[in-house]
């Protein structure tokens, strides 16, 4: 492991780590069980850390079963999944280490955003670095940002991947350290949510989440069986929220040859076995797809379902 | 309004390079293949979101789950969704059908644009289960009561669960198709020598084609592979003569095998497009029009009972079309004989020759004669690229139609070309091309 400080624009100083190789994901689940120190009082400090893996591979091979998994064609240019799924272990790497002041179990994704600058292709080697920001008071704990880039071998920007994720906490507790006015601008409230007419339906089975483990490499326990994800305090299996998301970007049939945002938000758990009905609205000429899923069978009057996924693509 | 349709113009092509199986394409579907070429082509004729007149493709090797193979495969594309799509199957002629047909269709006027496309995977051909494990199974699936069902599976044998390989060989006769051209080559005299030549000159053009660029816009890398993989430019007639014989070695009718792996088309993956319009369409999106589909013919022979050889339909369908068309043989410039066998074009061309032939089976006082050798597979054919079924027809009009129209700026003068191509159960399926400067 090399450490290189540089010193950014901005003034304050980054700490490189160099990580010899992408870290597995096992590796980095059993670093997260061991009981860190209880967090200080007050506003967390994130790290200025940033973890850069060189010279990774988008093996072919993978990015095929990735394809195949969403139900599309093995193109020659990379599903846009595929470079979260890159980057995620390190950024959970990051995560995991001790200057982080959250808990990596217990955290939750809530938002992905990935900016794909020009189309990436099979077989390509990039760089990864992954810093974490953003920190934001929620009105369940606090909110930051992982934030992977992707670097061609002439150092360009290939991709940017944004998760927004949420380090659930006592209120009252994390209360004391924020400023008051700072919870309530930045609390989300859920939009009212009418379900669309579905376009189709998703029928996941109970080995939905082992399948995405396979191509994905993400073995965390919630998404692998019942009884896994038992010992964690889910009632049942939580399908990755990166599978429905990427399923629902092949399923709305991006051009991947052309520069693409990619909007997620996660509202809900999907569990498994589950039937989620997804829908559908294109809009050509502003080049924007917008997509969503929700729970079948929870279309109560007047009440929200519980589960949206829902991908927006932007050139 | 004329009494002739209109024309059907060849706008363009595109192909992935052809693998051997289990090659780079392994584990690769032939939606995933026959999607890669359409994206080809569609980025190079910039036909993002384009709603075509019909998209028609098709597999030989298809899996049962594949029935709407090339409608799969266009949504898969960035066309618009909007666009119909066949899918059609003539064994190794499924690729020129699919060409005939688009052009049939924009000569009628029911559509002014098309891509005629096929796709093969023999890395990913289809394995079933047997007859009797898809009886029983249907009968337990169709049971009422849990003991009827469990009575009906009490039925499975282990020899039932046996995976059921595609089949290597005609139905009707239970030889594989090198058998049967190793008679068919064997009658003809067709000598190992000659067979060689053919192949090497087959490895040798296509190494030209690439080495000149004229492939350039024609093939789009695919899977890390930029050229055909069964190319071998470096081959020579020592390294051929080498290789031991394969098919007819076991025959009493083949008393000297002289077809080797050489002289035969390898098992291939791929999948090859063309863009086919209206004049009128051609000329509202600017492109240039490289040859028209002047007409075809079909034919098919009585090889069951050895009447005549397996892939020797073409050499009846040829002669009738030239007659529709007034032309002799040796009218045409440039001749496109599907090589999936080296002896299947040597055969092909002694039988056109041959005054016997043209007497005995064609019923003509003369026979056709012989051709320039210097015009035929001008670019490499099957040997060389290998031959995915259904893609090697798509391979070859794009290709000849480049060409024909090259030779027309050239020449001033315009080309014709003809494209002859056998196909399993006796079949054969042929076109006549004309360039268009």
């Amino acid at each position: 492991m090399d450490t290189v400080h540089i010193q950014t624009p901005g003034g304050s100083a980054e700490e490189i780590v160099d990580l010899a190789q992408v870290p597995s994901f096992p590796a980095v689940y059993t670093a997260a069980l061991s009981p860190g120190r209880p967090r200080r009082r007050g506003r967390p400090v994130l790290p200025d850390t940033v973890l850069r893996v060189r010279g990774v591979h988008l093996d072919a091979a993978r990015a095929r079963d990735f394809d195949h998994l969403m139900g599309g064609p093995a193109t020659d240019l990379v599903h846009p999944g595929v470079l979260h799924v890159v980057a995620f272990p390190v950024a959970l790497s990051l995560m995991a280490r001790r200057s982080f002041p959250f808990r990596l179990l217990g955290v939750v994704h809530l938002r992905n955003q990935l900016l794909q600058h020009r189309p990436v292709r099979v077989g390509e080697t990039v760089d990864v670095q992954c810093r974490v920001r953003a920190l934001a008071a929620h009105r369940k704990g606090w909110t930051f940002e992982a934030v992977a880039t992707l670097h061609g071998q002439d150092g360009e920007i290939i991709a940017t991947d944004v998760s927004t994720y949420l380090a659930p906490e006592d209120v009252e507790h994390t209360g004391t350290g924020g400023k008051t006015g700072e919870k309530k601008s930045s609390g989300s409230r859920r939009r009212e949510f009418t379900p669309p007419e579905p376009t189709g339906r998703w029928r996941l089975p109970a080995d939905t989440g082992r399948r995405y483990a396979a191509v994905s490499g993400d073995a965390n326990p919630i998404h692998l069986s019942a009884l896994s994800a038992k010992a964690f305090g889910f009632p049942r299996a939580i399908a990755h929220g990166m599978y429905t998301a990427s399923r629902a970007l092949t399923e709305s049939r991006p051009d991947l040859a052309t520069p693409l945002r990619w909007d997620v938000s996660f509202d809900a758990p999907v569990t498994l076995p589950g039937t989620v009905l997804v829908a559908y609205e294109d809009t050509p000429a502003a080049a924007l797809l917008r997509g969503g899923g929700h729970r079948a069978g929870l279309r109560r009057r007047n009440r929200p379902a519980a589960e949206r996924v829902r991908p927006r693509i932007a050139p | 309004m004329t009494d002739s349709p209109r024309d059907a113009l060849i706008l363009g092509g595109n192909r992935i390079p052809f693998a051997r199986s289990g090659g780079p394409y392994a584990g690769i579907s032939n939606q995933d293949l026959l999607t890669a070429a359409l994206d080809g082509l569609v980025a190079r004729y910039g036909l993002q979101g384009a709603k075509l007149g019909e998209v028609s493709g098709g597999a030989v090797l298809k899996l049962a789950g594949d029935l709407n193979l090339t409608r799969e495969s266009a949504l898969g594309a960035p066309l618009d969704p909007r666009t119909p799509a066949i899918d059609l199957s003539k064994a190794c002629a499924t690729g020129l059908e699919t060409v005939l047909h688009s052009s049939n269709r924009i000569r009628l006027g029911q559509i002014d644009s098309a891509i005629a496309a096929g796709v093969d995977s023999a890395s990913d051909s289809p394995i079933e289960v047997t007859p009797r494990l898809r009886r029983t199974l249907h009968r337990a699936f169709a049971a009422k009561t849990p003991v009827q069902r469990l009575k009906a599976l009490a039925a499975i044998r282990p020899a039932d669960l046996a995976p059921v390989p595609p089949r290597n060989g005609e139905p009707r006769t239970g030889l594989s198709m090198g058998e049967h051209m190793a008679l068919t080559a064997a009658a003809w005299g067709i000598t190992r020598e000659d067979q060689d030549a053919l192949a090497l000159a087959s490895h040798q053009k296509l190494a030209a084609a690439y080495s000149s660029g004229f492939l350039d816009d024609l093939v789009t890398g695919y899977r890390g592979l930029g050229r055909d993989q069964n190319l071998r430019a470096d081959s020579t007639m020592e390294k051929l003569a080498g290789l031991k014989p394969v098919f007819g070695v076991s025959s009493p009718q083949v008393p000297e095998p002289t077809m080797t792996a050489g002289n035969s088309t390898p098992l291939s993956d791929g999948a090859s497009a063309v863009l086919l319009g209206s004049a009128d369409w051609a000329a509202e999106q600017g492109y240039t029009p490289l040859a028209r589909v002047v007409d075809a013919r079909t034919a098919a022979v009585d090889f069951v009972h050895g009447d005549e050889g397996l892939l020797m339909a073409p050499a009846y369908a040829v002669p009738e079309l030239l007659d529709a068309n007034g032309l002799s043989l040796q009218d045409l410039d440039f001749y496109e004989i599907h090589e999936a066998f080296a002896s299947t074009v040597l055969a092909t061309l002694a039988a056109w020759e041959s005054p016997q032939f043209a007497r005995e089976r064609l019923g003509r006082a003369e026979p056709l004669g012989a051709i320039d050798r210097d015009r035929l597979n001008v670019l490499g054919s099957s040997l060389a690229a290998g031959h995915p079924f259904a893609a090697t027809g798509g391979r070859i009009v794009a290709t000849l139609a480049k060409h024909l129209h090259a030779e027309a700026v050239r020449t001033g003068r315009t080309q014709r070309g003809l494209i002859s191509v056998c196909a399993a159960a006796g079949q054969g399926t042929v076109a006549l091309l004309e360039s268009v400067a």
